[in-house]
């Protein structure tokens, strides 16, 4: 029997497939492409080979402002790893404890940050840290900390570092719940088992219910990394596209904005903007596949 | 023995200690911004930390930002952008997770990987072609751009929930509905569809926030005066007023409470869904 | 030597409803305790409150008769195998059993002389680099016996061990715990909702229902003499024959009752305490019910259904007064649907509850023997 051409299957890919193909991979593809040309003056585009990943990587013009973002963003991105991940996880081992009272409020309260936007987020603690309104000298005052009031945000050492708190403020939420959902999802009998057999809860923590979330905080981990080596509306909207002060807070985000449709003196360039967002992807691709070759390969799931 | 339920007592007192305070410190700022918004100028300044009362009360601030912005049309192309985005990811969504799970064909496995990329890869890194090709379809500043756009962006996530979800329906589900005759497309529509309703509602969690609340986009795409989004018209509204504090104060509350009052109605449901969603 | 003692022991979650009320049990060393009842009858609460998973809310509990209420599990000298096995999923076979030791302080060495005498009787010794999930269901359940014996316990608990094997699996289990049983002499509880592997391997039945101890004895005892009701409709398989009756007349060594139908049926039973008029339920296993006319007690029904076993027939009989019975025949006799056919039982076969269900003392519990089925 001739089996018919199964339309079906067709009828069911195809809008997904060509919206994902024409706004999103294809894109991207062009973007990859557009990085080897450069713009002339009356704006047509010629081929230019390796030129603009030239300039971004060894000419001062470009370098220094693509490695500062660079290091700006390890920065931003390791503020992250070492204070949100362990408070996501420290809260999430204090919310799957048995008995807690209030355990849904607090949860429900922490996880609200996550759902504004990153814009508003920054502009309200722009206001809460502003010297002009002086919200926190007085906050700090009650503590009688007043004296270590700074204009947190205006200060070239403590800026990005402001910046990157205010993110972990607000995205703290998500790698909570991503570790509370798979702390309970350990079976009561496994702890009950180690409980029976003398260990304390201290123990049973380090020795059981961790190693057993491992691939959850393998996935917060990559998620964090991709979603910093992505951001910009926080810089953006606290900094502007200049991302002050004298660039201290400037990240790739922010950088490709700038490369893309200039600032100031500097007349902006798609194809300089595509090389900036190559090299970007190829940070992301490279964390993502350190991801996947070299942890979740060892990182085994447990079925229980 | 007593030495034992004290210290259990005395962890349960630190738990929430921890919880309490690092709850208060999320919701303070909010809290804050909220409160102040609806004082005059001088109770902002002089006392910050104290409710409105009869004196202090004002809503100049409100006046003012719905009278020198659109607030309500942005909060409307928001709306229409976020909730059109959200429809046609879950339909297309679930319609490719369907394909891809139940049907055995050359190319699938390609194909499921093709847009498992996407989750990892931000859509943002294509801005530059994504301009260039909204200018040649003459789509720059609407809303149809930026929900081709969004909808290109939720597709890999939703087809990836979806597909997971789809795989745990009972084979015989479907083989009793083949077995009656039943055509291909009436089977997701009418018998398929239905069953997924739970992981919708992961999906709509995942897709509609960072939709709801992006600025790249709208500002690179649709900065236009009728088109802005809420998120890109406080943005730009408090760039111009920075200095009119009630303005910036109501603007950012009005901004907020939508979605506090979302939040309000259905974190229950939400809390739920990803938790459900995040143990895959 | 290990001695548990249940005083009075009772659990109440909101402080006034008990799920538990009024448990009192004697474990003496060696013996292999099993409760059993229906869901929800509180013997799995009962036993996490003797392992320590669950507070005690009033009683005492005395392991070598010191109180161990406020102790945690690990000092309490007891070890648990979960339903689920509840092995550490991370962690290979060898440290599985290790785990509690090392954290009890035990050296390397002891540990490991400790875990590999266990594997050896549990025939795991070739799985010990293994994890859990590389394992059988059958290999998962010897590991989280292995983690118990390794702990060298005053007192082994048992949660519902062989709920999750297949039917054939959990035969061969039991008769292997039985033998690990005598061959560690352990003292056990053991918890389970199914009525053979209770009769099977416990010393001591202790039969639960609504949150109370409605019998606790040998298997025999519970089987010949049940306590009450419940005990009687619980162990043993069909279910005991009910019928509704009246006291005809009562003496120290028999029952007479009046059957609903108005048949009268004599009992063997210490009735002394029985008053003429009093409504009684008469009860009787099917295998005590014969196809036969001799025995002392006649019946007469028709069959509606019939099981065929092989060695036995179940025969489902509605009787001409309209109740039914079910009848044990031999597997050889062929009986149709629609056939009437006369049974009958000896006196001393007869249980009889009062109305609140407890039972008259049976005299001649033993004597069916004697009666062997003659068809």
């Amino acid at each position: 029997m001739k089996r018919k051409f199964p339309w079906h299957i067709v009828v069911f890919l195809a809008p997904a497939f060509l919206i994902y193909l024409v706004f999103s991979a294809w894109p991207l593809i062009d973007t990859l492409r557009l990085g080897f040309f450069t713009t002339n003056d009356n704006g047509s585009q010629t081929w230019a080979g390796l030129a603009n990943y030239h300039s971004l990587l060894f000419d001062p013009l470009w370098s220094e402002g693509f490695w500062n973002a660079m290091k700006n963003n390890c920065k931003f991105f390791l503020v992250h790893m070492c204070i949100q991940n362990p408070l996501g996880l420290l809260l999430a081992a204090l919310l799957s404890m048995r008995g807690v009272k209030f355990a849904k409020g607090y949860q429900t309260a922490i996880f609200l940050p996550t759902l504004l936007s990153v814009v508003i987020i920054g502009f309200i603690w722009q206001l809460i840290l502003s010297p002009l309104w002086g919200v926190s000298e007085k906050l700090l005052g009650l503590v009688h900390l007043d004296s270590l009031f700074q204009p947190f945000l205006g200060q070239e050492e403590t800026a990005l570092y402001t910046l990157s708190a205010m993110s972990v403020w607000q995205f703290v939420g998500i790698p909570m719940m991503l570790i509370y959902a798979a702390l309970i999802a350990i079976p009561d009998e496994i702890i009950e088992a180690a409980y029976v057999e003398g260990a304390s809860a201290w123990r049973i923590f380090w020795t059981i219910r961790v190693p057993l979330i491992l691939p959850t905080l393998g996935l917060t981990t990559i998620l964090t990394f991709v979603g910093n080596f992505n951001a910009f509306d926080l810089i953006y909207s606290v900094k502007g596209a200049l991302a002050g002060p004298n660039f201290s807070t400037d990240i790739l985000g922010t950088y490709f904005y700038r490369a893309f449709f200039g600032y100031q003196s500097q007349i902006g360039s798609p194809t300089m903007g595509a090389a900036v967002a190559t090299l970007m992807f190829l940070v992301i691709l490279f964390g993502v596949g350190v991801y996947f070759y070299f942890i979740q390969r060892k990182l085994q799931r447990f079925s229980f | 023995m007593s030495q034992h339920k004290a210290s259990r007592f005395l962890g349960a007192g630190l738990t929430q200690v921890i919880l309490a305070g690092y709850t208060i410190l999320a919701l303070f700022p909010i809290a804050l911004i909220i409160i102040n918004s609806f004082k005059s100028r001088g109770a902002i300044f002089d006392n910050p930390l104290a409710l409105p009362t009869s004196e202090t009360f004002s809503l100049i601030g409100f006046q003012k930002v719905l009278k020198e912005s659109h607030f309500t049309l942005y909060f409307g192309n928001s709306l229409t952008v976020t909730i059109t985005s959200l429809v046609l990811i879950l339909l297309f969504g679930a319609m490719a997770a369907w394909a891809l799970s139940e049907y055995k064909f050359k190319g699938s496995r390609i194909l499921t990987l093709f847009f498992a990329f996407g989750i990892m890869v931000p859509i943002r890194l294509g801005t530059v072609s994504i301009l260039k090709l909204m200018v040649s379809l003459s789509l720059v500043n609407t809303l149809t751009a930026l929900i081709l756009v969004y909808v290109a962006q939720g597709l890999p996530l939703a087809i990836m929930i979806l597909s997971e979800f789809m795989q745990q329906i009972p084979k015989e589900l479907k083989e009793a509905a083949r077995c009656d005759g039943v055509g291909e497309f009436k089977i997701f529509f009418q018998v398929i569809l239905p069953l997924i309703r739970p992981a919708v509602a992961t999906v709509a969690v995942f897709t509609m926030v960072p939709i709801w609340n992006d600025l790249w986009f709208p500002l690179i795409l649709a900065p236009g005066d009728s088109t802005q989004t809420v998120t890109l018209g406080v943005q730009q509204f408090i760039g111009q007023y920075v200095t009119n504090w009630n303005a910036v104060l109501a603007s950012l509350t009005l901004a907020v409470l939508p979605v506090l009052v979302m939040y309000v109605f259905f974190s229950r449901q939400l809390i739920r869904g990803i938790t459900a969603g995040a143990v895959k | 030597m290990s001695h548990v003692s249940l005083k009075n022991l009772t659990k109440s979650y909101d402080g006034k409803t008990n799920v538990l009320s009024g448990i009192n049990l004697e474990i003496n060393d060696g013996e292999f305790v099993v409760l059993v009842g229906p869901s929800g009858c509180g013997k799995s609460t009962l036993l996490r409150m003797v392992c320590g998973l669950e507070e005690i809310t009033g009683g005492d509990l005395e392991i070598d008769h010191a109180r161990v209420n406020d102790l945690p599990p690990a000092l309490r000298g007891i070890a648990m195998v979960f339903q689920s096995y509840a092995l550490y999923p991370h962690m290979s076979v060898y440290k599985n059993m290790a785990f509690g030791l090392k954290v009890a302080g035990k050296s390397k060495d002891e540990a490991d002389t400790r875990i590999r005498n266990a594997a050896k009787i549990l025939k795991i010794d070739h799985l010990l680099e293994r994890l859990p999930r590389e394992l059988s269901g059958g290999q998962r359940q010897r590991v989280a016996i292995g983690r118990a014996i390794v702990r060298e316990p005053k007192l082994f608990l048992f949660d519902e061990p062989l709920s999750n094997l297949d039917a054939a699996l959990r035969v061969q289990t039991r008769l292997e715990i039985a033998k690990l049983h005598r061959e560690l002499a352990a003292t056990i509880v053991y918890v389970t909702h199914d009525q053979v592997e209770a009769m099977t391997l416990g010393d001591k039945i202790v039969v639960m229902h609504d949150g109370l101890i409605q019998q606790a004895g040998s298997p025999l005892e519970l089987y010949q003499q049940p306590a009450n009701l419940f005990v009687a409709t619980f162990i043993g398989s069909p279910k005991m024959n009910l019928l509704e009756g009246v006291v005809e007349s009562a003496a120290a060594d028999h029952l007479i009752v009046t059957l609903a139908g108005g048949q009268n049926v004599r009992a063997d039973v210490e009735a002394s305490t029985a008053t003429v008029g009093d409504r009684v339920t008469v009860g009787v296993r099917s295998e005590h019910l014969w196809e036969d006319t001799n025995g002392s007690e006649r019946f007469s029904g028709t069959v509606n259904l019939v099981e065929h076993l092989g060695e036995s027939n179940f025969l489902y009989l509605t009787l001409s007064t309209g109740q039914d019975l079910t009848v044990r025949g031999h597997g050889d006799r062929e009986v149709k649907i629609g056939d009437v056919i006369n049974i009958s039982a000896p006196s001393a076969a007869f249980h009889v509850f009062d109305r609140d269900g407890k039972a008259f003392k049976r005299l001649k519990p033993g004597n069916m023997v004697a009666a062997k089925r003659v068809s």
